[in-house]
């Protein structure tokens, strides 16, 4: 910063850059904490640990099989976020996904295709958000409640009736490469569902910090007017970050499925829930402007490692409130940051 | 004073044009009208008079529900908790009127008197919407958000009340009355007359007495309305409040119809409710929009789901039918205001 | 006065970098700018200076391709320009610094100098020459700024100084700058200052425009003088004879002869105010009496809409407010409960509901005479409209016209309707006229002094002279924040002393 600057500068002072740092990492110091705070638990109880342990590395590794499509998505949501957007339809776009690849798989599609071909269909869904939201100029929430019922609808359609999800049985099966992509180890005893996770945050990463989309997805949530003086198309930025928020739905509904080893039309419920949540834990703004891919991993690690591991020390039924719980406090401490950071 | 110049006039008689509001309510009732005949034509036996009562009667929670939600739209504000009040204050009004001393947990309440349990079931359905209001008011968080975070905190507490499924033993006798009460020697229901009575004081209220029309001022222009001595904060809160309370209400409703509390009960009717409102025109922008409008969208979404169902399509269709409805009540409101103001 | 009309373009070895020729602009029933011809020197500061409503802000819209002119013709380097969009006049050369700031403040210094600038290869960003060369740009006109910090870290000065280093980079030739020293501390403006010469030495223009005449003579080569939309005079400021001057060519002569005065007002305080300060205001005093009409006059950000909001409780503000003998100021209701009301600056989004009709906005701000135990009259509500269409003589065909669809003045006349009805006993007025046309204006002048002869007392917050010297009793004098002078109007009224107070000439406190 500036040494002896004539300039008044908002000055720095020690409490202030406390502040500052706390802002930064408090998520990595959070999950530390409730990886110590689920460690030092009794994990028994619940057969989806193998022993007592939470550092476990057959836990560890259970945890982020089940986390791959949360953290699949939360990459995308922010920067679309930080664009000043929304997208409430991620959890039905994932529902589709999931379906979509299913049948091609159990129809005798081998995975390449499959995959490319439900990646398609994610930008397919993209496009149509951005449609309804730049060319005909419905608000994001609206727009996105439309395509929530609409993916939804067609994700039911595509699975028979009085069949719950598409999955092996009536003369189809599901072929053995389905399941091992969300399950089975490839390094590090982790699965290729996770490590897609992986790369596709840290693409996500480089793009915010390296690429055109990233800044200009910065420049559209913090001042859209100084954007379009500038001569940023605004419109093709946030057509382009639904289409990645699409492409990662996609994706996740991809992890969803190999893992379950069916295409259940209702897989994704609640994700959009879960994304605002990961999100907001990893201090993206609502005005826009702010927000950071890598801290809402870390969040969506959070996030899934204190579902997981809260199974195991209360009913499952306690899962919704939590998760409003959550939501709510981590909207609340947001809006405490913000405010504090605009008196000071 | 020059002022004056003009006084001979007449302006008082100019209601020739109409508004807006009546002008788009108008579109969307000729919908619903023309919806049903087409409907009728297509469906075996859609065309009765008790097929046509029955798209309103069973619909009474979702337009109930849409009574708050139009208000808070119109004020500029979403609520996305009415769905899961319902589950809430249902599931309250029975565990707090259950028996003492049940063979298990999910059979022993705490044994209040009816009334008393019903009271505090409401006073829980209150203390979400006084949740919405402090976080949308006081700290400004956009309503979208906050209403889902509660939506999903009162589902959570219906939830673990009723781990997770539902409480239906040791209850009184009287609970089941409220919900199955017939009305005036008819078979109109006691909730169905609650919806009617609740729609009349709504539309009272909106086209009649000052908060309706303070609820116009603030969603049009929030700015101007401080401006103008307005108490927003105060007027948002009491939105949220009585959203929350005819919410509650429901919930009781549904809990003693079906001497049941089910924390899944209300599930996406806060959708439906929002869905509704859009269909009947009222502008998520605030300021724009009407109860008789969302009635009359109800009816919109009641006729293409029961004809659907008529036409032996899979209930599945709803959610495509009512994304396709929504989409095309907004372009074509959007279209046909623009083309009318010209 | 009459030697300064027409002064030809000024004798130079220099080509003009612009030149505009025969420029006009017509709005209905206005021309702002009319028949404009001058010319701007390379690698000078060249300053506009007028009077509220002179043309300058027209101008400059026209510069900057906001608005396309009616008539005439605008050269850059010679070659014809003709802007239809901000991109436009980029692309020609010519960057505008706004009053609000056009950066992004969750970027880095560095990354808001190359938005929409960038190098990149398949979409990722490149490290190429343009970021040397903008931090070398940054360096030279203000080395103190790191080009690493968030834009969010700065103060407004430095996020000026950014966004000028962004438009000096992008290779403006021409600058404007739009009052940029309204929102700085007298240190900021001093090394503002020094951006700018470094500017001129680098062979940017600076085209600046300001209230504050001092900064005027402190940093201009050149000024030009525009009135009632004419060109007055371009001169070189080493040739002009001081501030007095100036202030001869802005004003003219002709415009204060409709002030009558109106007979003795009385001397019952109604409304008593002291010591407001806050981040804009010092230490504000002043009385207000019953009848009486008095004017807030100074330049933009001098302190008008602050005074305004503070006393109809709009915004926090230090010191104390008594209307009546009462305490007022703490929120807008309570003002207008003790009756006071307010015009606001805005009247599109702080005035109107402009998607409600005339009906429904006239009553907003008295619910009270509105209700019957909470039910509306909307015989009251309807009675109101008529009367008050009748009475401020709104043209309209029917009261449930949709204000977003009136004139300017027309919508002004409906929040003035609104105040009306709610039988306020002190109006508070916030650029009444601005953006009404000439009709409308009188007829809201007559409104004023009607409203004051019934005993009712008004104050104005105005930037136009010919407005508060039109119209106002007594005026107070704003710089800076503080209240500098009072002046009583009459026919001897000293305007060159009273734009010599709001344009920095300092003379002491309050008489």
């Amino acid at each position: 910063m500036a040494q002896s600057s004539d300039i008044s500068q908002t000055s720095l002072s020690g409490g202030h850059q406390v502040a500052q740092f706390l802002k930064n990492y408090y998520i990595y110091f959070v999950l530390v904490g409730v990886v110590v705070l689920l460690s030092v638990a009794n994990l028994d109880r619940y057969d989806l640990f193998e022993r007592g342990n939470f550092l476990y590395d057959k836990n560890i590794i259970n945890i982020l099989r089940i986390s791959a499509p949360l953290l699949t998505l939360a990459g995308a949501f922010t920067l679309l976020m930080v664009s000043g957007y929304i997208d409430l339809s991620v959890g039905s776009a994932m529902s589709l996904s999931a379906v979509i690849y299913a049948m091609l798989a159990i129809n005798g599609v081998p995975f390449l295709p499959a995959f490319a071909l439900t990646v398609l269909a994610g930008v397919g869904m993209g496009l149509i958000n951005g449609f309804l939201v730049v060319r005909l100029k419905i608000t994001p929430v609206i727009a996105t409640l439309i395509t929530l019922s609409l993916f939804k609808g067609i994700a039911l359609l595509l699975v028979q009736d009085g069949v719950s999800a598409i999955k092996s049985g009536g003369g189809l099966k599901m072929p053995v490469w389905f399941n091992s992509y969300g399950r089975e180890a490839v390094w590090l005893g982790l699965p290729m569902a996770f490590w897609i996770a992986v790369v596709v945050t840290i693409a996500l990463v480089v793009a915010q910090n390296r690429s055109l989309l990233g800044k200009y997805a910065a420049a559209t949530g913090g001042n859209p007017t100084a954007a379009k003086l500038s001569g940023i198309n605004t419109s093709k930025v946030v057509i382009w970050l639904y289409v990645l928020v699409g492409v990662s739905a996609a994706l996740a509904g991809i992890a969803r499925s190999s893992f379950m080893s069916l295409g259940d039309p209702l897989s994704g419920d609640g994700m959009e829930l879960s994304a605002i949540l990961v999100v907001l834990i990893g201090g993206t703004a609502f005005s826009g402007g702010e927000g950071r891919v890598l801290r809402s991993f870390i969040g969506a690690l959070i996030i899934m490692a204190l579902t997981i591991g809260m199974l195991t020390l209360v009913p499952a039924y306690y899962q919704t409130l939590v998760i409003g719980a959550a939501l709510l406090a981590a909207a609340a401490s947001n809006h405490l940051v913000s405010r504090k950071e605009t008196a000071s | 004073m020059t002022v004056t110049a003009n006084i001979g006039r007449s302006l008082s008689d100019d209601r020739r044009k109409m508004s807006d509001e009546a002008f788009i309510t108008l579109l969307v009732a000729s919908v619903a009208v023309g919806l049903f005949l087409f409907a009728s034509l297509l469906v075996p036996n859609f065309f009765q008079l008790l097929n046509m009562l029955n798209l309103v009667t069973n619909n009474w929670a979702v337009i109930s529900l849409g009574i708050g939600v139009s208000f808070l739209l119109v004020s500029g504000n979403f609520d996305l908790s009415v769905g899961g009040i319902v589950a809430l204050s249902g599931v309250l009004s029975v565990w707090f009127a259950q028996a003492t001393g049940g063979a298990n947990a999910l059979s022993t309440g705490l044994g209040l008197p009816y009334w008393l349990a019903i009271t505090c079931a409401l006073g829980g359905a209150l203390a979400i919407g006084a949740l919405n209001a402090l976080f949308v008011v006081k700290f400004r968080i956009p309503s979208i958000i906050v209403t889902l975070g509660t939506m999903m905190l009162a589902r959570g507490i219906a939830q673990v009340v009723t781990q997770g499924s539902q409480r239906n033993t040791n209850l009184p006798d009287e609970f089941g009355v409220l919900g199955n009460m017939t009305m005036f020697d008819t078979s109109v229901k006691l909730p169905v007359a609650f919806m009617l009575i609740l729609l009349l004081i709504a539309i009272f209220i909106e086209r009649k007495t000052v908060f309706g029309r303070l609820t116009y001022w603030i969603g049009a222009n929030p700015i101007a309305a401080s401006l103008s001595g307005i108490d927003k904060e105060k007027h948002v809160t009491y939105l949220y409040l009585f959203s929350s309370l005819i919410a509650g209400i429901v919930g009781i409703l549904l809990a003693s119809e079906f001497k049941s509390g089910y924390s899944n009960r209300g599930t996406l009717m806060e959708f439906d409710a929002l869905v509704i409102a859009l269909l009947g025109g009222v502008a998520i922008a605030g300021g724009f929009g009407s109860v008789v409008g969302m009635f009359f969208g109800a009816v919109i979404l009641a006729i293409v789901t029961s004809a659907a169902t008529g036409m032996v399509l899979s209930p599945d269709w709803q959610y495509i039918l009512k994304a396709i409805a929504v989409f095309l009540a907004i372009v074509t409101q959007t279209w046909a205001l623009a083309r009318r103001n010209r | 006065m009459t030697d300064h009309n027409q002064s030809p373009a000024l004798s130079s070895d220099l080509a003009p970098v612009l030149a505009v020729k025969d420029l006009t602009k017509d709005y209905p029933g206005v021309r702002a700018v009319d028949n404009v011809s001058f010319s701007i020197q390379s690698g000078t500061v060249h300053c506009l200076v007028g009077e509220n409503g002179a043309g300058k802000s027209t101008l400059v819209k026209m510069l900057t391709g906001a608005l396309q002119p009616t008539s005439g013709s605008m050269n850059v380097n010679g070659s014809q320009y003709e802007p239809t969009n901000p991109q436009d006049a980029r692309d020609g050369g010519i960057a505008t610094l706004f009053q609000e700031l056009h950066v992004v403040d969750e970027l880095t210094v560095l990354e808001n100098l190359t938005l929409g600038m960038e190098r990149s290869r398949f979409g990722f960003l490149i490290k190429s020459k343009l970021e040397d060369r903008v931090v070398q740009t940054l360096y030279a006109i203000e080395p103190s700024i790191d080009p690493s910090a968030r834009v969010s870290t700065l103060s407004v000065a430095q996020k000026q100084i950014v966004e000028i280093a962004r438009a000096a980079s992008s290779g403006a030739s021409v600058i404007i700058m739009d009052e940029p020293t309204a929102a700085l501390s007298e240190r900021e403006v001093e090394r503002l200052f020094a951006v700018i010469r470094r500017l001129r030495d680098s062979a940017v223009t600076v085209v600046y425009i300001s209230h504050k005449l001092e900064e005027i003579f402190q940093l201009g080569d050149a000024v030009t003088v525009l009135r009632d939309g004419k060109h007055i005079a371009t001169k070189q400021l080493s040739d002009v004879d001081g501030r007095s001057e100036l202030i001869e060519m802005m004003i003219g002569r002709s415009v204060f002869q409709d002030y009558s005065p109106r007979g003795k007002i009385s001397d019952e305080k109604v409304l008593l105010a002291k010591g407001l300060t806050n981040s804009v205001l010092r230490d504000v005093s002043f009385h207000i009496n019953r009848g009486e009409i008095v004017g807030f006059y100074g330049p933009v950000g001098a302190g008008k809409t602050e005074i305004a909001r503070a006393l109809f409780g709009a915004d926090k503000v230090a010191g104390s407010i008594e209307f009546k003998g009462h305490p007022v100021g703490r929120s807008p209701k309570e003002a207008i409960a003790a009756g006071i009301a307010l015009v606001p600056e805005e009247r599109r989004t702080q005035g109107l509901f402009t998607s409600l009709s005339i009906r429904e906005n006239v009553p907003v701000m008295n619910l009270r005479r509105l209700s019957n135990n909470g039910v509306f009259r909307a015989s009251v509500e309807h009675d109101a409209a008529v009367d008050y269409v009748n009475r401020l003589n709104i043209a309209t065909e029917s009261i449930d016209k949709h204000t977003e669809k009136l004139s300017g003045g027309n919508q002004q006349k409906v929040v003035f309707a609104k105040c009306l009805f709610a039988d306020a006993d002190l109006l508070l007025l916030d650029e009444p006229t601005r953006g009404v046309d000439v009709g409308a204006k009188t007829e809201i002048y007559d409104i004023i002094r009607n409203l004051a002869d019934e005993g009712n007392s008004v104050a104005i917050f105005s930037s136009e002279l010919e407005e508060v010297l039109g119209i106002c009793d007594r005026i107070f004098l704003l710089y800076a924040g503080s209240l500098e002078a009072e002046v009583t109007n009459g026919a001897n009224v000293d305007a060159p002393h009273i734009l010599n107070v709001v344009t920095g000439g300092h003379v002491g406190g309050v008489q």
